[in-house]
């Protein structure tokens, strides 16, 4: 009866089964991974040999629309680290962190200037994560910028922007642009100080364009002045706009190396005089599947791990300054390290420069009214030199690849790097400006933004070093010897302070420099005081105060600063 | 090995440190977020007692004591239990601070007490209505006086305060500091110190005062016009409106050295 019910039922015989289900599941495999069979799976992660004909691995490439975007094959010598070192690879993977990121962080945010601010603290103070997000993001922002970068070095330096690259080069170029665009617009989204000032100093240089520079600043800040309109616009950028070109160019920058010339070899391969043996092993195909992606899913975990321990050990931290303040400009404006060498430019007045050498060859003219220096050095020339970089290939028509014979190629690359290495030192807040003496060592103590050493004095110290130090009476030793405390209770109970080192150490600075600008002659009758005072429970007001005669005038100047601080502020 | 196995094995182990890092920081989550709640409110007592002490001293005090008739003090046992019910407000000190700071007072609620420096008796701080303070500004102020109430109930002893804004040796500095901190500049301009027209302008007070009562020398002048404000008012202005008791307020050294400042007033 059974049987018969078996028959009907279709039912296969009991010692069947096995082959069935395992077959049944085998097909399921093989529609997941778009061809491979449980078998063929198991080989790939044990990087045995295929283990059907025709290869299933090709297969997946052809069915499966994610694995038709790569390439079959590299060839053994363009997958050398030391070739590529994977630059272009990580820039992608921080495109895909920045994606990823910034998703969840849009739900959080707010475009407008009255709440952005207040929204990032939201995230920092009431998302879970929130912190580990938004540093995530910053942090593969600027890895973003700088593995671009070095993508691009590394492209010029073996000379892989030759031939059939050429147009994969200018795309580059274009995403270097796009990628510096995004980084930038996303600068400004915290409404912090450090971003409102950084992206109002960069956008002024459209201003100073001719004829068309106010309509062109109209156009990216919404207003004379960014405000309302100015963030929507950036963030719309930033969200929109510039990620889908992102998306457009990294397609097309993508599919040349896919599709059409693969990864450069290496010079050495490509040029040099191998042995047919080694010039066999060194063009061996190196398969997708699953060297290739194996390798990938490897530079993933590397990635996201080396990330996470960034932030576990706490290297980077994103910062976030004090509301933006239209009515306040900082003393030291700083864009972001990646413009340096633009704000560095911008110092360089030309007019000047060319002046002094026609001057240097008698001839005295007055330029400063007919050369604009920040549309010079601001509008033309950091354009003219993208155009460069994107011209490279079809400038240098030297078809050698190998560094030996591109001696000049080599030599002006160097030389550019030296140059933009000094343009950056030049975009350094400090480098240039002129800071009154008195001005600059408070600031520099305690700078209006961020820490410093001053703000970084623990609690117990202020509270027992409360009273006015003159500088230049005798202080001998410690400012409070009496105090004894224990900075970490809940960490480290055993470490234990005597007397006030960072207070004391503060004064003592503050002291030396001042008495240093006094006896130099730029502060003199200097009367400086320090004072300590407990100002409300638990906050203490500290005041930097400096009197002294203007050395020219001699007219009595004075200049001074209020901190407070409270016994629950964030300690670094 | 194999590289792949190599590379599977590594990649394995990284997802698993990767995922433990997560872990951990995600236990520490909720102590970072309460901490984080902690810091931001002294954040903002300290960004707080920056704009009051920008904006808010030339009428409260240069430590928000008051000045008497024309400021009240934020530092007060009363302010802290009294006010709210004298005003009939609802909601919280706090929010009441705030909402103060916000509209300003059109017209004194004490018009005995604090006539105000004209009208409004306390201007506009919003910049909503014309002022200067974005709205986390005055809610900073707010959390900022907020912290006062330790001092005001008692709980905590308030500390001698340091009037150190100057050296009491020179007597020129000491007095323009007591100028500027018992609250003269609400009133009187000095040029380069102070505008207000509420009392007369002081500058070239040196070279008239002599002048101005028969029989009294400009330091006499000067120190009876502080100490006994009625014994002479200016013509153009009322009596009473100066407050009649900074003999009690001031100490000797103060007076001496605020009279011996506003002798250089030439």
């Amino acid at each position: 009866m059974i049987n018969a019910l078996r028959q009907r039922l279709n039912i296969p015989p009991r010692e069947e089964w096995r082959e069935r289900i395992f077959e049944m599941i085998d097909n399921r495999v093989r529609i997941i991974t778009a061809g491979l069979s449980i078998k063929e799976l198991r080989a790939v992660l044990r990087g045995d040999p295929p283990t059907e004909k025709p290869n299933p691995r090709y297969k997946v490439i052809t069915t499966s629309f994610i694995a038709h975007l790569r390439p079959r094959y590299y060839q053994q010598a363009a997958t050398w680290f030391t070739h590529t070192f994977r630059l272009g690879w990580f820039t992608t993977f921080m495109f895909v962190v920045e994606t990823i990121t910034g998703v969840v962080l849009m739900f959080y945010y707010i475009p407008y200037p009255d709440q952005a601010y207040g929204s990032i603290l939201a995230i920092e103070s009431n998302v879970f994560f929130g912190e580990l997000l938004r540093d995530l993001h910053r942090l593969g922002a600027e890895g973003m910028v700088l593995f671009s970068w070095l993508h691009l070095l590394r492209t010029y330096f073996t000379g892989s922007y030759k031939g059939p690259r050429s147009f994969t080069w200018l795309t580059g170029v274009i995403l270097l642009l796009i990628t510096a665009w995004l980084s930038f617009s996303g600068y400004l989204l915290p409404w912090d100080q450090l971003a409102y000032w950084a992206v109002t100093v960069g956008s002024s240089i459209t201003e100073s364009g001719p004829v068309v520079g106010p309509a062109l600043n109209l156009i990216m800040r919404g207003a004379p002045d960014i405000g309302t309109g100015g963030l929507l616009r950036f963030y719309l950028q930033h969200v929109i706009l510039f990620p889908l070109l992102a998306i457009l160019f990294i397609s097309i920058h993508y599919y040349k190396v896919a599709r059409e010339h693969s990864i450069s070899l290496p010079a050495v391969v490509e040029e040099g005089e191998l042995e047919p043996d080694e010039k066999k092993e060194y063009t061996r195909r190196i398969d997708l599947i699953p060297d290739l992606l194996t390798h990938e899913l490897f530079l993933t975990a590397l990635g996201i791990f080396v990330m996470l321990a960034i932030l576990y050990f706490r290297w980077f931290h994103s910062p976030l300054e004090t509301h933006a303040n239209p009515q306040q400009t900082p003393l030291d404006t700083k864009a972001p390290w990646y413009f340096w060498w633009l704000q560095g430019m911008l110092k360089i007045d030309p007019a000047t420069i060319l002046e002094n050498m026609l001057a240097f060859v008698g001839i005295k003219v007055e330029l400063s009214h007919l050369l604009n220096s920040k549309f010079i050095m601001g509008l033309i020339i950091p354009p003219t030199l993208v155009l460069i970089l994107m011209g490279i290939p079809y400038i240098d028509r030297n078809p050698s690849r190998l560094a030996s014979k591109r001696p000049f190629a080599i030599a002006w690359g160097l030389a550019w790097i030296f140059i933009v290495v000094a343009w950056s030192y030049m975009g350094t807040p400090q480098y240039g400006i002129e800071t009154p003496a008195a001005t600059r060592i408070i600031q520099d103590l305690a700078p209006e933004e961020g820490e410093g050493e001053l703000r970084e004095i623990p609690y117990p110290e202020l509270q027992a070093g409360i009273g006015v130090y003159t500088v230049g009476e005798e202080i001998e030793g410690d400012l409070c010897p009496n105090l004894v405390y224990q900075p970490n209770p809940d960490i480290d109970p055993n470490e234990i302070v005597f007397g006030c080192p960072h207070l004391t150490a503060v004064f003592a600075e503050y002291s030396e420099r001042l008495l240093e600008a006094q006896a130099d002659g730029r502060l003199p009758d200097l009367h400086a005081t320090f004072i300590v005072q407990q100002f409300q429970d638990q906050l203490i007001r500290i005041e930097p105060h400096v009197e002294w005669s203007d050395p020219e005038t001699g007219s009595p100047k004075t200049y001074s600063q209020h901190f407070y601080l409270h016994e629950d502020r964030a300690v670094e | 090995m194999k590289r792949v196995q190599l590379e599977i094995i590594v990649g394995t182990i990284l997802v698993l440190l990767s995922a433990a890092i997560l872990i951990v920081l995600g236990l520490r989550e909720p102590q970072r977020l309460a901490d984080y709640d902690v810091q931001q409110v002294a954040d903002r007592v300290e960004f707080g007692a920056s704009i009051f002490e920008s904006n808010c001293t030339i009428c409260h005090g240069s430590q928000g004591q008051g000045i008497p008739g024309v400021a009240p003090s934020l530092r007060s046992e009363e302010f802290f239990t009294e006010r709210i019910a004298e005003i009939g407000w609802q909601g919280s000190l706090e929010d009441y601070i705030v909402s103060v700071v916000t509209v300003g007072r059109q017209v004194s609620t004490r018009p005995g007490l604090y006539v105000g420096g004209g009208t409004p008796a306390m201007p506009t701080w919003s910049e909503k209505f014309g002022g200067p303070l974005r709205d986390d500004q005055i809610r900073a102020v707010a959390t900022f006086i907020m912290n006062f109430e330790p001092y005001a109930l008692g709980l905590v002893p308030t500390p001698e305060p340091i009037l150190a804004l100057a050296d009491e040796s020179d007597p020129i500095a000491f007095g323009q500091a007591t100028f500027v901190g018992a609250g003269c500049v609400a009133c009187h301009t000095v040029t380069g110190i102070s505008s207000s027209i509420v009392g007369p302008v002081l500058d070239g007070l040196a070279s008239r005062a002599g002048d101005r009562v028969n029989g009294l020398t400009a330091d006499e002048y000067i120190r009876q016009s502080i100490l006994e404000p009625s014994a002479y008012v200016v013509e153009g202005f009322e009596d009473g409106i100066m407050p009649q008791n900074f003999s009690e307020l001031l100490g000797d050294a103060q007076v001496d050295s605020l009279v011996a400042f506003l002798l250089t007033l030439e």
